[in-house]
């Protein structure tokens, strides 16, 4: 049996759908064509064969012939305010009578046409999913779909192959998207190794320093513990940035010294001194999970917490400065505390550190990602629900098309003449 | 080879030679050939090892997401220097970065002045803001990268005509679902206001809502990816007109409104001899290519400013113009609900309630079958005609799926 050729070659040097490190080696070598050793027939298929390497790959030659179109859809930004002042006549007025500009008229960008040969393709709900940066590839997309994690319209859609129509909404799970656009989970034993090194290295670094460290980092915390309620009732009212930093900076100390070897006694108390800074974020934390469904009704709940808590001691430094505060004022502090409380749910409730994921925990994106991240404008993309919707075909304008492809125009131009069927 | 993008400043002493970024040793394996092996050869060939020197000089740059910018490879000279970076410029470490990002995330709405909004050109208009962003903040502190020129937005260096293009920011989001959902404005005048086109403007009510339902479902949201991915892309800011320091300044637009579709008819070269002292319009220009396409005018997505437009240079006073644009609106809604009126009304006609059943009474034509005679949409066996939908090679994937 002939050997499968690669996906990923190095020596033929093929653009690919994904994200991978092998298409973006490709992409910073790719050349603009050779047109003068070459036959125009040659330069046509070469042309043919690197485009369609990158658009649908995984569509066989006969399908896409079938979608193949001729006519390519563009448009022309248009001024209302030009077209309520004239009526056109202006153009040609007194041209026979010899009647010429001297002056050269600005003229538009190019319009790319020939960038536009693939257009069909981008209605194809795999393509649509991977330009929404819902999956690292093509092919990965095409997966979701056939694996049923995919609506349309609140539909289950199983077809790669649907032509999305405008105005078609389309969600993926959003646990999927995660996954595939999220980094890679490290296999144990190379986590153990890495774990080792880490400590190792952490456990130099302590030796080299401990006996300058602690007792500073103690005595400030300590004297912390001792004066947060005595500070927070004292009159100088600190600036919401001040609260914010301190309270974080404390929080990081508290976390920092933990780690590391001390006394039972000492990490009891530094214990309980954490204990009641998370009370005092926690206080901004509860409660929020119903009445987050608009801005509006946030900020009246933290306005009505702010009347609440006078009395309380927890949260009592943004309650009683309250009192002597202004308007302006009162809405920073809410600002900071808003700012605050939604760090502190961000790592406790959505991006915290889970074993049972298939993907690196806590999240953040797959290497590489950056480079290939663009959404294009014929799709709205909501994020937080991994929902897209399909607004129109993709149309070239002057000077921007929007179908994204690697190639230059040249090259879009052969591939588009080998489709027109006249060689 | 990428298109070289030279800054004579930012050569460094060539990467490649440099001792720390050799490529990375790879598996040797003791066997030069295997005969009857499917596998592909695992040695360390002359591409391979080029591709990782790549990797790790050049291309590491482009691993991680740069802090407070995207991060595209159109950005980037041959040997991986930030062509748009100042020469002393360095990476910073992620936790200084990020401390350096939440300052710069407040000053960030509130850039774009006026004169930057001046431009119908869309590309135009973002390189002038940059050059304004520029001259404010050009000489603030050396660390701070200077914003995205429209070539650093390039994903693919090669193509010229493809560029990674602003999307809506979070809080222009959630603007756009508050004016529409709680003030009730309608989705042109929504669009008009935030300069985001009509089908955006409802996509983004849409999801909005799809999302507030989550929230209040319990469900979770993929915040971590959302956050993420904002951070990679170039986004339109939103600047909010109830903020003091935002006072006099418009709304950045995000896209062009007015966009007028190019009509098949319109794409060949035509020559209409006309004499001298004809008065020829849009409108005759548009019967010479077409009897049925209309003008410009009423061909874009918002007429109705056209006719705004006209009014004030007609010299109307205020008032006047508001009284027109009211009656005209009144007109407009008349006009649906006479459409939804005479809608339901044949929906009525067409349902009858039996004492069992309901008969449903629909329109059938013998023409519906189709030129072909094949079209599902026919009724009734036809003598001659087999069904082909168990035949091999028949699609039967949907064409379009119901809201």
């Amino acid at each position: 049996m002939r050997k499968k050729p690669r996906f990923h070659s190095l020596k033929k040097l093929k653009v690919r759908q994904d994200w991978s490190r092998w298409t973006l080696y490709n992409l910073s070598r790719l050349t603009p064509p050779n047109v003068t050793t070459k036959t125009y027939f040659q330069q046509k298929w070469t042309a043919k064969s690197n485009t369609r390497a990158y658009h649908g790959e995984q569509i066989r030659e006969k399908q896409w012939k079938r979608m193949f179109r001729r006519n390519l859809p563009a448009v022309v930004p248009m001024d209302h305010k030009y077209l309520a002042r004239y009526d056109g006549s202006e153009q040609a007025a007194g041209r026979g009578a010899g009647a010429d500009t001297q002056e050269k008229t600005r003229t538009s960008p190019m319009t790319p046409y020939m960038q536009m040969t693939y257009y069909p393709m981008e209605r194809r709900l795999d393509s649509a999913i991977f330009r929404a940066l819902f999956a690292s590839s093509v092919r990965q997309a095409r997966q979701f779909v056939v694996h049923g994690l995919v609506k349309v319209n609140g539909k289950k859609m199983i077809y790669p192959g649907y032509m999305l129509n405008p105005g078609d909404m389309f969600q993926v799970v959003p646990e999927s998207v995660m996954f595939a656009t999220g980094a890679r989970k490290t296999q144990s034993s190379r986590a153990r190794r890495m774990a080792e090194r880490f400590a190792k290295a952490r456990a130099e670094v302590l030796a080299q320093r401990t006996p300058t460290k602690i007792p500073s980092i103690k005595v400030s915390l300590l004297s912390g513990s001792t004066n947060t309620p005595s500070t927070t009732q004292s009159p100088t009212q600190p600036s919401p940035e001040q609260v914010k930093k301190s309270l974080q900076t404390l929080m990081e100390d508290v976390e920092g010294v933990l780690v590391e070897d001390i006394k039972a006694k000492d990490k009891q108390k530094l214990r309980s001194l954490r204990q009641t800074i998370k009370k005092a974020i926690s206080v901004w934390k509860t409660g929020t999970e119903e009445t987050i469904s608009t801005l509006d009704s946030q900020l009246s709940f933290l306005k009505s917490r702010l009347v609440k808590q006078p009395t309380s001691s927890s949260s009592s430094s943004p309650a009683d400065s309250e009192a002597t505060l202004t308007k302006e004022e009162q809405t920073k502090l809410t600002q900071a505390f808003d700012r605050l409380k939604e760090a502190a749910d961000y790592n406790a409730n959505w991006n915290k550190r889970d074993p049972r994921k298939p993907y690196a925990t806590p999240w953040r994106s797959r290497d590489y990602m950056p480079a290939f991240a663009f959404i294009p404008r014929y799709l709205e993309v909501n994020q937080n629900v991994c929902a897209a919707v399909y607004l129109r075909h993709p149309v070239a304008r002057p000077g921007l098309s929007e179908v994204p492809t690697p190639f230059g125009v040249e090259t879009g131009q052969l591939a588009f003449n080998w489709y027109l069927r006249r060689r | 080879m990428m298109l070289p993008r030279l800054r004579t400043s930012n050569v460094p002493p060539t990467l490649t030679s440099c001792p720390a970024i050799r490529p990375q040793p790879l598996i040797h394996s003791p066997r030069i050939s295997r005969e009857f092996s499917q596998t592909s050869c695992q040695q360390a060939t002359l591409r391979r090892r080029k591709f990782y020197e790549w990797l790790n000089g050049p291309g590491a740059a482009l691993r991680h997401p740069l802090p407070g910018s995207t991060n595209y490879l159109g950005a980037y000279d041959r040997f991986g220097n930030l062509v748009r970076a100042r020469p002393g410029w360095q990476r910073k470490q992620n936790a200084e970065a990020e401390a350096a990002n939440t300052e710069g995330e407040v000053p960030k709405g509130g850039e774009g002045t006026p004169e930057a909004q001046e431009a119908v050109d869309e590309l135009e208009m973002s390189v002038r803001r940059e050059e304004e962003q520029k001259k404010t903040e050009g000489n603030q502190d050396e660390d701070k990268l200077p914003p995205e020129t429209a070539e650093d937005l390039r994903p693919f260096p090669l193509n010229k005509y493809f560029r990674s293009q602003p999307v809506l920011s979070e809080e222009l989001r959630e603007a756009i679902y508050q004016r529409v959902a709680r003030d009730g404005a309608s989705v042109s005048l929504a669009s008009v206001e935030f300069g985001v086109s009509n089908e955006r403007v409802g996509a983004v009510v849409r999801l909005k809502q799809m999302e507030k339902e989550w929230i209040a479902e319990g469900k979770k949201l993929a915040a971590p990816y959302s956050k993420a991915v904002l951070e990679m892309l170039p986004t339109t800011p939103y600047i909010d007109p109830s903020r003091p320091e935002n006072k006099g300044k418009r709304p950045i637009t995000h896209e062009a409104i007015n966009d007028l579709i190019v009509h098949p008819a319109t794409r060949q070269q035509l020559f209409v001899p006309v004499s001298e002292s004809r008065q020829f319009t849009r409108v005759d220009a548009g019967k010479a290519f077409d009897n049925n396409l209309l003008p410009a005018d009423e061909r874009i997505p918002h007429p109705e400013l056209v006719l705004a437009e006209r009014e004030l240079v007609s010299g109307l006073s205020f008032q006047e113009r508001k009284n027109l644009a009211e009656e005209r609106i009144v007109k407009q809604q008349e006009k649906k609900k006479e459409e939804q009126r005479r809608r339901e009304e044949l929906k009525k006609v067409q349902t009858v309630s039996g004492r069992r059943w309901d008969f449903v009474f629909q329109d059938v034509s013998v023409e519906n079958v189709g030129r072909d005679g094949r079209s599902p949409k026919g009724v009734g066996w036809r003598y001659g005609f087999p069904h082909e939908d168990r035949k091999k090679g028949q699609v039967k994937i949907p064409t379009k799926v119901e809201a």
